[in-house]
């Protein structure tokens, strides 16, 4: 167990460094100058080679590559195009509140629908089952900047409970929170239903059924353990995908995200902060599917790695 | 921050029964009361537009909600409207421009050129400090037309000023610059918001962190910036025009969804914002004591055809184009009636505007020149354009418009560096791929040199060197632009620029379609806040009158 | 523990072969499914979803793309039952004939991804080690990759066409796909059954397909039904960077993004299409919650 923790940490490094040089080559093969974006578009052609100059792209590629490489290892992400600020410092002041906004998001999502699934798998084919499919489909199917604009609609100008903006108190969570984790409910609903169902016509439970085990520790003792691998897997991937920062939510909101920063460093191909956030994306996931993979042997004792 | 995020654990807890219960039921509640809320709004607006009732505000501390992030507060180094409207709340330059873009003096009190427009000086404001205590004075400007006039710095408005050879400091509050060529339209430039005017200690100290740290003369006083969060300024107790500031603070948050933005304004947590979505304006205005603001822009909509390519090399299929788009509609369905036809290739407040007479809207005219041109049976064509909603919806009109004389449009959206690398990596122009480019322009020195030579320019304008995306080269239009350049005469200016509008509007390199709205809305105590016709926002003035 | 599994081996054993005997395996799962009274009717909507995206252009009751400026944004009415979008079109009209590209859109992305995240998985999950191992970063490292970014590079590589926003779409769908299929197969394999066929000296390719892939497919399903919803919304997304349909193509995914300018002032611009992916998401999961009951073996009646 220790051994496969220390190895999957080892591994980290190659693939991280594996996947910088993949980023760096398809951020700079896309079309799209970076000197061109960042000067403007009421820019001469001469202030577009000062900015260049400026923004050390008239480099070579492999001396661009090496001064980033040499950079990483210092720990520096390097110096946004656009604002010219440090990257870390960019991507500093909006990791938090991504983090915080995606924590507290999942809580609620994954204990609705975790209750949402369990009642449906139990009743099954019962208006609770129906009404869980009904709410599920509705969080899938409900485009976030619709549900978003509604929520600020209802509960910022109708009835004034929350702001509809911004970050300043507890109250600014509310409303993105919700909006956020609308969906990933329905994935963890859905998918506790199905895995719950399977589990419950395993033999073993009918066995402790027809032992005198009462309902109640049969489903949640014995049959939800062994159903939270896929539910595991899912919410894993889903935390992974809001870490990632949402441009609806961030942009409906007023939200300090990753998200649109990385799609406002898109639009003016901000290299190093491009890289800089595909670098973190990839390295929240690898850890996240390290501890999914973690869980799994907790959760069923029988799977083993080697 | 720890105490912060205990709080709010509590919070959640609190809502999680409540939420995990009513989660479902909130859903369609939503879907319900949202649908209510907005028909009882309509029905509201209607009655109670007349007889608006006044809001009420608290403290003198103004939110000014807009629509992006800054990218800095170096107005040497920055190229965004949006900046450079709150680099002007903290910073001045010699002179400005008024609310319908005339140079106005600001921190000189006159100026004088020479007739060849290559001598300009400047008489300057006495007794002007800058925030820091710096007195203004001559040495002040110097050093700061020397950093921008230095091609070394990197600045991203270096070639604005680039024609300055050298910058005299005649007496302490005497001023003289000298270019290396005529440029008559420099006094515009310096009005641009590009050239305002740091702190010299600033400079010496921040070097190009001023960009951070912003020192200059103007009404408020730098606080903090949150680039992701917003910027705050407060009233200079100093400020040179007695009586001003009005206001104790200013914040600017973006906030980039518009619905998200008028929310703000309907709940007050916004006082002023900009803009206003078009087809939001009548459904705000005149509701929770809102008033919407909506004024001529110098912003021009146009479709530029390129000129060397089959078929629009040939002039009677670019007027055709031009016969065949209603404008009216246009403004109508695509401005939502924010806007004016657009009657010359420059907006009617940018100097030395003349206007045209409109292609006017018949189809029977456009189907005969298209005829005599030889495309009878029309032809299919790409029109290029930006991939945000507004770029996308006048597409789709353009598209709707000429299929009227079967000349098939394919609408290509394009994201914006995709975009800017179809157009500018072109080295040969015959090489372009481009046929229809859907754009628009904002000649941000507010003079008609920088709303005609970098887009028709001819071959100096070609991408990549700017903008001419219709690859529009007419002698008789570069020669009318030059000599525009060569005096400082006003008259003379005024000739040559209303020969090259004649010339270019009868050659039709453009299908010529609208100029936009400046839209804001506020709450009806501001007043003394407005934007100028380069969509810039002013709030030198801004005051709460209850 | 271990006398448990081994009966629950015996107990499948006899019973598939005990199916085999009295009815094919179709007419097997038409019975179960049938039975199911609300997956059954679901079947027919999809059938009728599937018709309308045949037929949708020529029964659509006005011209989809014929503007009629004088009657923009106006709300459902007897001539216009879903009302009028910005340019006066019908968009009742343009619905149904946006099935056709939605749901092939749709349908077809997430299918691709499907396939491709299902082998993977298995092939991750069964062998395990390295194989596992290099399967699952390169997933970890596509969940990573920004869309946007794709989708540029797509455009920039094979160019805007329809079947290539399938295949963007479809490449965000394999790693979700493949990472679920091999938390199914892992535990799939760890019953003690699947290592008593391994020891009687069974091919892996086969062990595979008969014992793992059935243990997977409720997953599968599961997950396939929820995405195709999202597959909609996100190719409408990608139509908006210059890759897949264009205007004036009536795709719900773009219908229903466009009417967000007009949320408060319109809201019969995205409603409509919202329902039209909300019917679909939901006919799709009502049926794919039968289908799963219908293939597994272990439910007899």
């Amino acid at each position: 167990m220790l051994r496969f923790l220390v190895k999957r940490l080892l591994e980290i490094i190659p693939i991280l460094l594996l996947v910088s040089i993949l980023i760096f080559l398809f951020v700079h093969m896309i079309p799209g100058d970076p000197a061109r974006l960042v000067a403007g578009e009421d820019a001469t052609l001469e202030d577009v080679e000062l900015v260049r100059k400026e923004l050390g792209l008239d480099k070579p590629m492999h001396e661009q590559y090496i001064t980033y490489m040499t950079n990483l290892f210092q720990g520096d992400l390097g110096t946004s195009l656009k604002t010219k600020r440090p990257v870390t410092e960019e991507i500093g002041e909006r990791f938090m509140p991504t983090f915080w906004l995606t924590v507290w998001s999942m809580v609620w999502a994954v204990v609705v629908g975790l209750i949402i699934g369990v009642v449906s798998a139990t009743k099954r084919n019962k208006w609770q089952d129906y009404l869980g499919m009904f709410g599920a489909v509705s969080g899938l199917s409900l485009p976030s900047f619709w549900l978003g604009l509604m929520l600020i609609q209802l509960f910022a100008v109708t009835l004034g409970w929350f702001p509809t903006g911004g970050m300043e108190s507890w109250k600014s969570y509310i409303l993105p929170s919700f909006t956020l984790g609308t969906g990933v409910a329905a994935v963890v609903a859905r998918f506790t239903r199905s895995s719950l169902m399977d589990v419950l016509k395993e033999d073993y439970i009918r066995t402790g059924r027809s032992k005198g085990l009462n309902e109640h520790s049969v489903i949640w003792g014995h049959g939800l353990r062994n159903a939270m691998i896929p539910v595991v897997t899912m919410t894993g991937l889903q935390f992974g995908f809001l870490l990632g920062g949402s441009v609806v939510i961030e942009t409906v909101f007023s939200w300090p995200g990753l998200g649109k920063l990385l799609i406002d460093s898109v639009a003016y191909r901000d290299y190093p902060v491009i890289q800089a956030e595909m670098l973190i994306f990839a390295l929240e996931f690898i850890l996240i599917n390290l501890i999914v993979d973690l869980l799994y042997g907790v959760l069923n004792p029988q799977i083993r790695y080697e | 921050m720890h105490i912060f995020i205990k709080q709010e654990s509590k919070g959640e807890l609190g809502m999680k029964k409540a939420l995990s219960v009513l989660s479902l039921l909130a859903l369609s509640m939503v879907l319900i009361l949202a649908g209510c809320s907005s028909a009882s709004n309509d029905s509201d607006g209607k009655d109670s537009a007349k007889e608006t009732e006044k809001a009420k505000k608290e403290g003198k501390d103004i939110v000014i909600a807009v629509q992006d992030n800054f990218t800095g507060m170096d107005p040497h180094d920055t190229n965004d409207t949006l900046s450079g409207s709150v680099q002007k709340t903290m910073l001045e330059g010699l002179v400005g421009f008024d609310k319908n873009m005339n140079v106005i003096p600001v921190l000189a009190e006159e100026y004088l050129a020479n007739d060849d427009a290559t001598e300009f000086t400047f008489k300057l404001r006495q007794n002007v400090t800058f925030h820091d205590g710096t007195p203004f004075n001559a040495e002040a400007v110097k050093v700061n037309f020397d950093r921008l006039a230095d091609p070394e710095s990197g600045l991203k408005r270096h070639s604005l000023y680039s024609l300055i050879e050298k910058t005299e400091v005649i007496d302490e509050y005497e001023v003289k610059f000298t270019l290396s060529e005529p440029f008559g339209a420099m006094i515009n430039t310096f009005a641009h918001p590009a050239g305002l005017i740091h702190s010299p200690k600033a400079l010496e100290e921040f070097g190009n962190d001023v960009a951070r740290n912003p020192v200059g003369t103007g009404p408020f006083k730098f606080v903090e910036w949150k680039p992701s969060e917003g910027l705050e300024i407060v009233k200079n107790e100093d400020y040179w025009l007695e009586g001003f500031p009005k206001v104790d603070k200013i914040t600017f948050k973006p906030v980039a969804e518009n619905g998200s933005r008028i929310a703000m304004l309907q709940t007050g947590e916004a006082d002023f914002i900009y803009p206003v979505p078009t087809e939001q304006v009548e459904n705000i205005n005149g509701k929770n004591g809102i008033e919407v603001e909506s004024n001529p822009s110098i912003i021009v909509r146009y479709m530029a055809m390129n000129t060397l390519k089959k078929p629009y090399d040939d002039v009677r299929v670019r007027q055709a184009l031009n016969h065949a788009i209603n404008k009216e509609a246009f403004i109508k369905v695509v401005m939502n009636n924010q806007g004016n036809v657009l009657d010359s290739v420059i907006a009617p407040d940018v100097q030395f505007y003349a206007k045209q007479d409109a292609y006017a809207f018949d189809l029977e005219k456009a189907k005969s020149l298209l005829k005599e041109a030889g495309y009878e049976n029309g032809f299919k064509t790409k029109l290029w354009g930006g991939n945000n909603s507004s770029a996308i919806k006048a597409m789709e009109f353009l598209q709707q418009q000429l299929a009227q004389i079967n000349v098939e449009v394919e609408v290509v959206p394009m994201e914006a560096g995709t975009l800017s690398d179809r157009i500018w990596s072109v080295q040969n122009a015959e090489d372009a791929e481009i046929e229809l480019y859907y754009a628009g322009w904002s000649p941000s020195t507010g003079d008609a040199d920088w709303g005609m030579r970098p887009l028709l320019g001819g071959t100096e304008a070609y991408p990549p060197f700017s903008y001419n995306v219709a690859y529009y080269d007419n002698p008789k239009v570069d020669e009318s632009i030059l000599a525009a350049l060569q005096t400082a005469d006003l008259e003379k200016r005024g000739q040559a620029y209303e020969e090259a509008q004649n010339i270019i509007w009868e050659d039709a390199p453009w299908a010529f379609l609208s100029t936009d709205n400046t839209l804001a809305g506020k709450k009806n105590y501001l007043q003394g806040v407005y934007l100028l016709p380069d969509g810039s926002l002013s709030v030198s003035e801004i005051e709460i009158v209850e | 523990m271990v006398e448990i599994k081994l009966s629950k081996k015996e107990a499948y054993m006899q019973m598939t072969s005990e199916q085999m005997k009295t009815r094919t395996p179709f007419s097997e799962f038409w019975r179960k499914f049938k039975k199911q009274k609300l997956a059954f009717i679901s079947f027919f909507l999809v059938l009728f979803l599937m018709i309308l995206a045949v037929v949708g252009p020529f029964i659509a009751p006005y011209d989809i793309a014929e503007p009629d400026y004088e009657n923009v944004l106006s709300g459902p009415s007897a001539k216009h039952w879903a009302g009028t979008d910005a340019y006066g079109r019908d968009i009742f009209s343009r619905i149904i004939a946006g099935t056709q590209i939605s749901l092939f859109v749709g349908l077809s992305s997430v299918l691709l991804g499907a396939v491709g995240g299902t082998v993977l998985g298995l092939l991750a999950g069964y062998y395990g080690k390295w194989i596992d191992r290099i399967i699952m970063r390169i997933c970890d490292v596509l969940l990573a990759f920004p869309g946007i970014l794709l989708a540029i590079g797509i455009i920039a590589i094979l160019g805007p066409g329809l079947g290539n926003v399938i295949v963007a779409v479809a490449i965000f769908s394999i790693p979700v796909f493949a990472r679920i299929v091999r938390s199914s197969t892992l535990a799939v394999k760890s019953t003690l059954y699947v290592e008593a066929t391994k020891s009687i000296g069974a091919q892996p390719r086969r062990i595979i397909w008969k014992h793992i892939f059935p243990g997977t497919i409720s997953s599968i399903i599961v997950y396939f039904t929820m995405r195709i919803g999202s597959a909609i919304l996100t190719a409408a997304s990608l139509s908006f960077l210059g890759l897949g349909a264009q205007p004036p193509s009536p795709e719900w995914g773009a219908m229903l993004s466009g009417g967000r300018d007009y949320l408060n002032i319109a809201p019969h611009v995205t409603l409509f299409p919202g329902l039209a992916i909300f019917f679909t998401v939901l006919v799709f999961n009502l049926l794919g919650d039968g289908l799963r009951d219908a293939l597994d073996p272990k439910i007899k009646d």
